[in-house]
C-alpha cells in the first residue's frame, strides 16, 4: 500500500488551511488559503501573521487570544465569527468575515509546536444575513455557529456541548414535517422533559398545532425568511401530564440551508421570558395600586383638612385637631402596612385611640376580631372622632366620667361595638351635629352598610354600631 | 352657571371624600338628590331617583366597579362625571368618551368639570 502524501493532501484541501509556529509566523499554507488572502506562499513564509495582516482592533485581539489559548492549553479553540479585513494583491482592502478553528500540533513530548488554522470565509453569508432583519445580534451569531457546525464536522462535538448546555434554548427541526434532530437541555426543560428526538413537532407537541406554530414553521421552511417574536404567549405543556401553561417566549425560527442554499430544516432558538413577563405584570399592578392608594389618601386628607378648618375659627384648635386626625389615619396605615394591607384586629384599633386615657376612666374589651383594610381605615377615623369628642365634650372631659367600649360578633356574624359614656356632662347640640357625628353616621350606615343607635342622654353618649360581616370580613379590599 | 335647585346623584364609597364632595356641591348651589356608598344602592338609586341633571360616580366602590349603575344612567340619558384616583386610565375603553375627574379634586375642579359637561351657559 502506497504511503499517503500528506503534504499533497494538505495542499489539495478545498478549505483554507495554514500552520503557524509558536511566534505566529507562517510555516505552511495551502493554495485555498493563499487564494483567500490574495498572497502567494513565498510572501507568507516566515512572516508573522500580525505583521503581515495588522489588526489593532477587537478582532485582532480575539484572534491573538485564540492562538495564545491553543499554545497555552494544547486544546483546539474556535472563533465562530470574526471580522477581519484583508489586503488583496492589488492593495485594495476588503472587509471579510471568518469562522476559524485553531488546532494544536504537538511534538512527541506533547508540547505545542504549531497551530493549524482552518478558516471559512463567511462574508457572503454575513451580507446575506445583514439583509434580513434580525431581532438581536446573538441570533445571527448563533445561526452562523450552527451553519458552521454543518460545514465543519471536526468541531461539531464541541458545538453540540455548547448548545446543549446553553441557558437559551435551541432545537433543530429537519425536513418539511419538522422532525426534531437536536434539542438543548433548556428546550427539553421548557417542554416538560418530553423526549421528542426523531418525532415530527406536530406529533411530539400537539398543543402547539392549533396555536399556529406549525404553520409558521411551514412558512419559514418554504419561504426561507426568519420569523422572530418577543414575549410571545405560548400555551406549553411544561410539566408532564399537566394541562398546558401560559408561557412567554422570545424566540426565532431560522431556516437552515445546505451548501447549495437549499433549506433543509429550521433552527429554533429563544429564551423563556415567563418569569420576567409575570414580574413586570405584578409590578405594574402594584404601581397602579400604590398610585391609586396615594391619590385616595390625599383625597381623604384633603377632606379632613377642609372639614377641620370649616368647623372652627380657632386656628390653634384647628391645628391640634388636624394633626390628631392625620395621626389617626397614619396609625391605621401603619397597622395595615404591618399586615401587608390586608386586615387589622379591632382590639388594636380601639387600643390605639384609648390607650392615652387611664384605666380608671376607660375600660374596653372584646374577642379577637379581624377586620379588612377598608373597615380598618374607616373605624380608625370614627373611633378617633368619638374619643376626641369624649375628651373635649363628653365623659372624658370631667374627672368623674368614664367610658366603656365592648365589642363582639353576634349570631348573624355582625360586628357589634358598644360605646357607653357615664357620668359625663349632657352633650350639647353642637356635638350632635358636629363633624364627628356626621362621620360616624356616614361610615357606619353608608360606607359599611350597618346600623347605628345613637343616644345622647344626661350621662353622655351611648352608641351601638353593628356592621354586617360582608362589609368587614377579610377580602381583597380595594380603596377608591 | 346657575346650579340652584339642580339635582345630582353622588356615588362615593369613602366617607370623608363623600363629605367633602357634598360640601363642594352645596357650595356650588347643587341639590344632592341622592347618594350611595355601595353598588346595590347605587344601582337602585340610578333607576329610581327622578329628575337627575347629572351623576358623579366614583369608579371603584367597595371592591366593585360602578359601571352597572353607570349603564342604567346612560340609558336614562343622565350625564355622568366619573371620579377616580386613576384618572382617565381608570376607565375601560367603552367608557373612555365620558368625563373624568381625577382625585383629589378641588371645588374649582368640580365646578369646571360640571360646566364642561353640562355647558356653561345653562
Amino acid at each position: 500500500m502506497a504511503e499517503l502524501d500528506f503534504a499533497r493532501i494538505f495542499e489539495a484541501l478545498p478549505s483554507p488551511f495554514m500552520i503557524l509556529d509558536r511566534d505566529l509566523c507562517y510555516v505552511a499554507a495551502n493554495s485555498a488559503y493563499q487564494e483567500v488572502v490574495g498572497t502567494p506562499f513565498d510572501r507568507l513564509k516566515g512572516q508573522n501573521l500580525f505583521a503581515l495582516f495588522p489588526n489593532e482592533g477587537e478582532a485582532g485581539e480575539r484572534l491573538r487570544q485564540s492562538f495564545e489559548r491553543v499554545l497555552a492549553t494544547g486544546k483546539p479553540d474556535t472563533l465562530a465569527y470574526i471580522n477581519y479585513p484583508i489586503t488583496d494583491a492589488d492593495g485594495t482592502v476588503t472587509n471579510r468575515y471568518w469562522t476559524a478553528v485553531h488546532v494544536p500540533l504537538t511534538d512527541s513530548d506533547g508540547t505545542v509546536q504549531h497551530v493549524m488554522q482552518n478558516t471559512v470565509d463567511v462574508t457572503d453569508l454575513v451580507r446575506m444575513r445583514e439583509a434580513t432583519t434580525l431581532p438581536y445580534g446573538s441570533i445571527s451569531a448563533a445561526t452562523r455557529l450552527i451553519e458552521r457546525t454543518r460545514e465543519t464536522e471536526a468541531s461539531s462535538a464541541e458545538f453540540r456541548r455548547l448548545f446543549q448546555q446553553a441557558p437559551a434554548f435551541f432545537a433543530v427541526l429537519s425536513g418539511p414535517t419538522h422532525v426534531f434532530t437536536f434539542t438543548s437541555d433548556s428546550y427539553i426543560k421548557l417542554i416538560g422533559g418530553r423526549n421528542v428526538i426523531g418525532q415530527a413537532i406536530a406529533q411530539a407537541m400537539p398543543e402547539i398545532v392549533e396555536q399556529g406554530f406549525v404553520e409558521l414553521l411551514d412558512r419559514v421552511y418554504s419561504e426561507g425568511h426568519v420569523h422572530a417574536a418577543e414575549g410571545a404567549r405560548v400555551m406549553l405543556e411544561n410539566e408532564p401530564g399537566q394541562p398546558p401553561k401560559e408561557t412567554f417566549l422570545d424566540f426565532s425560527y431560522n431556516p437552515i440551508r445546505d451548501g447549495a442554499g437549499n433549506i433543509t430544516g429550521v433552527f429554533v432558538q429563544g429564551m423563556d421570558r415567563t418569569e420576567s413577563v409575570r414580574a413586570a405584570r405584578r409590578q405594574r399592578l402594584l404601581i397602579d395600586e400604590l398610585n391609586h392608594r396615594v391619590k385616595n389618601t390625599l383625597a381623604t386628607v384633603q377632606s379632613i383638612a377642609s372639614q377641620t378648618l370649616r368647623s372652627t375659627s380657632d386656628f390653634a384648635q384647628a391645628r391640634r385637631s388636624l394633626e390628631a386626625r392625620i395621626m389617626a389615619l397614619s396609625n391605621a396605615h401603619t397597622m395595615l402596612s404591618d399586615r401587608h394591607w390586608h386586615d387589622a384586629e379591632l382590639g388594636h384599633l380601639v387600643c390605639q385611640e384609648l390607650s392615652a386615657f387611664g384605666d380608671e376612666q376607660v375600660d374596653y374589651g372584646g374577642p379577637a376580631l379581624v377586620v379588612n383594610a377598608k373597615t380598618t381605615v374607616a373605624l380608625a377615623l370614627v373611633l378617633h372622632e368619638m374619643a376626641a369628642n369624649a375628651a373635649r365634650h363628653g365623659a372624658l372631659s370631667v374627672p368623674e366620667g368614664n367610658l366603656a367600649v365592648r365589642w363582639h360578633r353576634d349570631g348573624e356574624g355582625q360586628l357589634v361595638l358598644e360605646w357607653i359614656e357615664r357620668n359625663g356632662p349632657t352633650p350639647a347640640e353642637t356635638v350632635r351635629q358636629g363633624f364627628g357625628s356626621r362621620l360616624l353616621r356616614m361610615v357606619v350606615t353608608g360606607e359599611l352598610g350597618g346600623g347605628l343607635d345613637l343616644n345622647y342622654d344626661q350621662n353622655g353618649l351611648r352608641a351601638r354600631l353593628s356592621i354586617p360581616a360582608t362589609a368587614y370580613a377579610e377580602q381583597e379590599a380595594r380603596f377608591d | 352657571m346657575t346650579s340652584a335647585g339642580r339635582r345630582v346623584l353622588v356615588v362615593e364609597d369613602e366617607t370623608l371624600v363623600l363629605i367633602n364632595l357634598e360640601d363642594i356641591l352645596e357650595q356650588l348651589g347643587w341639590s344632592i338628590a341622592a347618594q350611595a356608598m355601595r353598588l346595590p344602592e347605587a344601582e337602585r338609586l340610578a333607576s329610581s331617583v327622578e329628575a337627575l341633571d347629572v351623576a358623579i360616580l366614583d369608579v371603584n366602590i367597595g371592591g366593585a366597579k360602578v359601571f352597572p349603575a353607570a349603564q342604567i344612567l346612560r340609558e336614562r340619558g343622565v350625564p355622568i362625571l366619573f371620579a377616580t384616583g386613576y384618572g382617565r386610565d381608570g376607565l375601560p375603553p367603552e367608557w373612555q368618551d365620558h368625563a373624568v375627574i381625577a382625585k383629589p379634586y378641588s371645588q374649582a375642579d368640580i365646578e369646571r368639570a360640571l360646566d364642561r359637561l353640562l355647558g356653561a351657559d345653562v
